[in-house]
């Protein structure tokens, strides 16, 4: 390629070494730019980590299951907000999982070819709605709702029977645990739906005609053929949306109550780590406040890194096996 | 719709054509041959492309008939309407007559799932399931009976030595179908077919994916399952139509062109165009 | 013929149907969530808006008001954010998709950029307050544009990868037989052939951003006055969204449904456009 570009570009050879400079120039630029991507992370998990050494250091492992959260007496525990990023997270899941593969089974199954587009596009929409939309969306709309028509509901069905009774008591708030899951399963559906429709697409229509042809009905062919086909990325895009349920703050802060407590009852107010950084981080006041804070950020940041790494890396799996 | 034990006739009144086979059927019509499929003048479309043209023709009980032609020329679209793979895709249409036992199946009320049961399929490529090989096989059977598990594992059993895959797989039931080599997969295929029991079988260019040792296997196949299946066949493989088939009809660009026995067919041509393409004139 | 077990067909018939029902249920919840959620803000958004929205400073609680050091701010920043984090982004897909494809290093940045791209987006914002803020010793509008900016960088890292691998190998052939040096290929072919997608990706990283609250939380803080200084804090909707609607002041709450529809209207725009620029997917996943 040189001696081509010796001739064209002009014989005299400082032409040709300025071209050598400059690639490599670019060649330096870029890759610094990507090593810049992983200087990032570290720097992120570097100062989380030099940010929460104080919390740490007073409080230890015990950090991690320790239930009160006293800015005055000065003893923090995270057993509240981490209780409650995984719960509101579980339910978001437990309703958006069903949702989503039911909406990507429409699209690539059910829908007429001239809705497939519209409907695609509407609910990868509600992705691009921020999320403090859907906070005061549910502080100003769905909370009053839940909290006027459906907790009663819940209270007085579930009253006297056994386990349940728990989880829904005390009185209707509106706001709660039950009402930021709810929020969350709307905001992580746009994520696991267009996934879901991504892989089931890649099922090759031959292997679902197969199954047709021997007799199946839609969802047999879905239930037998499509999801064990398409079984890891499907999981890699429920793992996607659960990185983001756990790490959302700004609709979960607006309708989890934002007290830091563990309470049986799903209906009851608490706090999200998420939640817990975004109300109090710009009030604390002393080193031990902000240092447990940041402790807690750097717990949510562990627990979805694990969580978003492997849903990539299974997604990547996915995408390797179609590739064969 | 008596029970019968595996690997015997699918029918009870039995017609000694095993022995016709044999003999090559110098005069088959002769025979007193039982329509099992009548196609009556079938017209398809894909959107307002009309696809086939005014087709009609008989598949034979128990008889191989290979539809043949180059490519594009419709075989595989006649095969697909006849288990109505078509109705999956909108857009596409069928007008005309299509007879199972004097049944029209092309009527808008008729049972998809309960003809799909009725009619097998097996594809250019081999489609085993995401499953074990057990599964795979058991998977037909499940949807439309329910049989006790000793019954379940003959039944298996018996698809997979029908299709002289038993001794190849026996140890390794429950490991995945996809570990399979590709002509073992494309039996699997067939097996899982006929474990289902249905009267006609449709085979889409079963051996295109295939070496020749594993295609010669399939097409032994063919020739021992005619004895108790219709069998529907596409091929662009002339003489796999001459070996396989009792019948051949030979379409072009949604016309057909002819049909009748194969050795008709391919000996003495009616059409100057059936003739130019068995020669290799074209296609 | 089968001995087809008609009351096992009819039970599969029966729960197709279910599966069926349930699947187009599913749909139809998703649409009323998106219509609920938008005739809302627009009914709770549209009654607000006024000359005055555009005009005027967020006011005290009592008093009329606007929001325009809100959206100054919020202008301000996120492009300030989309200059640090878009050339950076770029060179960084640059290298991934044309010097360095299928480096070890690549695949590393693209698995930890693709983490990095759902990663709690408040946890960025502690990451700033830890090296900008708390040195400083003040929140600034500055440190408000970095944590934007972090937030940008891996849509772009993103989408350019994607639009450079999508140019034809061929074309840099044909550039390169040319005797065009690699630079050149790159910065006159591939740029040029992948343009509108790299134009998708920035718009998709600034429509990201502009609904950004979290990292704005304790980085640029909040205002109430007009300010232009970078070294101070400074106001921005999402913020002001966030603090006018907690409040008990029915005034602050109205124009914080302003500000909603102000900032989903943006978005779900710049969303469009990037989306009609180019069909493949892309960008934030």
């Amino acid at each position: 390629m040189n001696t081509v570009a010796s001739t064209t570009a002009g014989s005299n050879s400082s032409a040709l070494s300025r071209n050598k400079l400059l690639d490599n120039l670019l060649r330096i630029l870029t890759r610094s730019a990507a090593i810049a991507v992983l200087v990032m992370l570290g720097g992120v998990i570097l100062s989380l980590i030099e940010g929460s050494l104080p919390a740490l250091k007073t409080f230890g492992l015990s950090f991690v299951h320790t239930e009160s959260w006293n800015p005055v007496t000065e003893k923090f525990g995270a057993a509240a907000p981490i209780y409650g990023t995984l719960m509101t997270s579980l339910i978001a899941m437990l309703i958006g999982i069903p949702l989503s593969i039911g909406i990507a089974i429409f699209i690539t199954e059910l829908c007429p070819p001239k809705l497939k587009r519209p409907i695609s596009t509407a609910i990868e929409l509600l992705a691009g709605i921020p999320s403090i939309i859907y906070g005061i969306w549910g502080l100003f709309v769905l909370a009053p709702l839940l909290q006027k028509y459906v907790q009663p509901v819940l209270i007085n069905t579930f009253d006297g029977v056994p386990g349940l009774q728990n989880l829904f008591a005390g009185p209707p708030y509106g706001i709660g645990i039950l009402t930021a899951g709810l929020i969350l399963s709307i905001m992580v559906l746009p994520f696991i739906t267009s996934i879901t429709r991504d892989v089931f697409e890649t099922v090759p229509p031959m292997l679902k005609e197969s199954a047709y042809g021997l007799g199946c009905t839609t969802w047999e062919v879905v239930r037998h053929v499509v999801l064990p086909f398409t079984k890891t990325g499907v999981i890699g895009g429920v793992m996607l949306g659960l990185g983001r349920a756990l790490g959302e703050t700004m609709a979960v802060t607006f309708v989890i109550g934002n007290a830091h407590r563990i309470s049986s009852s799903l209906l009851a107010p608490g706090t999200t780590i998420s939640a817990s950084i975004a109300n109090e981080f710009t009030e604390a006041d002393g080193e031990l406040y902000t240092s447990s804070l940041i402790a807690l950020g750097l717990i949510l940041f562990v627990i979805t890194f694990i969580v978003l790494a492997a849903a990539r890396l299974m997604l990547a799996r996915m995408r390797r096996a179609e590739g064969k | 719709m008596n029970d019968h034990a595996p690997g015997q006739s699918t029918t009870m009144q039995s017609r000694p054509n095993v022995e016709l086979m044999k003999t090559e059927l110098s005069d088959p019509v002769a025979e007193a041959l039982r329509e099992k499929v009548s196609v009556r003048n079938l017209n398809f479309f894909y959107g307002d492309y009309r696809a086939l043209k005014d087709i009609s023709l008989p598949l034979y009980d128990r008889k191989v008939t290979a539809f043949i032609g180059p490519s594009g020329c419709g075989k595989s679209t006649l095969l697909r309407i006849l288990n109505r793979m078509y109705d999956l895709y909108p857009g596409q249409r069928a007008e005309g007559e299509v007879l199972l036992d004097g049944e029209n199946i092309l009527d808008p009320k008729a049972d998809l799932n309960l003809l799909r049961a009725r009619i097998g399929m097996v594809f250019q490529k081999p489609t085993p399931f995401p499953m074990s090989i057990y599964d795979n096989i058991a998977f037909g059977i499940r949807l439309y009976e329910k049989v006790p598990k000793s019954e379940m594992n003959d039944r298996v059993e018996d698809a997979l030595k029908r299709t002289a895959l038993w001794d190849e797989v026996k140890d390794k039931l429950q490991s995945s179908g996809l570990g399979l080599s590709g002509g073992q997969q494309q039996r699997l295929c067939i097996a899982r077919s006929i474990a289902v029991r249905p009267s006609v079988l449709l085979l889409d260019e079963p051996t295109s994916a295939l070496d020749p040792i594993s295609t010669a296997k399939i097409e032994e196949l063919i020739y021992q399952l005619k004895v108790d299946y219709t069998i529907a066949i596409v091929t662009h493989n002339m003489q796999q139509a001459a070996r396989a088939a009792d019948f051949s009809a030979f379409m072009y660009l949604g016309e057909l062109v002819e049909f009748g026995t194969t050795d008709q067919v391919f000996t003495h041509p009616r059409e100057q165009r059936t003739e130019d393409y068995i020669t290799g004139r074209f296609g | 013929m089968n001995n087809l077990d008609m009351t096992l067909y009819r039970r599969r018939r029966l729960k197709n149907r279910a599966a069926m029902v349930l699947s187009v249920g599913a749909a139809g919840a998703g649409m009323v969530a998106l219509v609920w959620i938008l005739a809302t803000l627009f009914l709770k958004g549209a009654s607000g808006v006024s000359l005055s929205v555009l005009t005027q400073m967020t006011p005290p609680p009592g008093s009329d008001g606007g929001l325009l050091n809100a959206i100054f701010g919020s202008v301000v920043q996120t492009l300030i954010a989309t200059l640090i984090g878009t050339p950076v982004g770029i060179l960084a897909g640059t290298y991934m998709a044309e010097y360095g494809r299928n480096t070890k290093l690549t695949m590393v940045v693209r698995f930890i950029n693709d983490v990095l791209l759902s990663a709690p987006s408040i946890v960025v914002g502690l990451f700033v307050y830890e090296i900008m803020v708390q040195p400083m010793g003040h929140f600034s509008a500055w440190a408000g544009s970095v944590a934007l900016a972090i937030l940008v960088l891996p849509v772009v890292v993103r989408t350019t990868e994607d639009m450079l691998l999508l140019v034809p190998d061929s074309l840099r052939e044909a550039a390169s037989a040319l005797g065009a040096p690699r630079w050149m290929v790159i910065q006159r072919v591939c740029y040029r052939a992948a343009r509108a997608g790299l134009i998708t990706g920035t718009l998709l990283a600034v429509a990201r951003v502009s609904g950004e609250t979290a990292p704005l939380l304790f980085t640029s803080l909040n205002n109430q006055f007009w300010s232009t200084n970078m070294n101070a804090p400074m106001a921005n909707l999402p913020v002001v969204i966030f603090q006018f609607a907690l409040s008990p002041y029915e005034d602050w709450q109205r124009l914080a449904w302003v500000g909603a529809l102000l900032i989903t209207l943006t978005v779900l725009f710049l969303n469009i456009i990037a989306r009609s620029l180019s069909k493949p997917s892309g960008g934030e996943r």
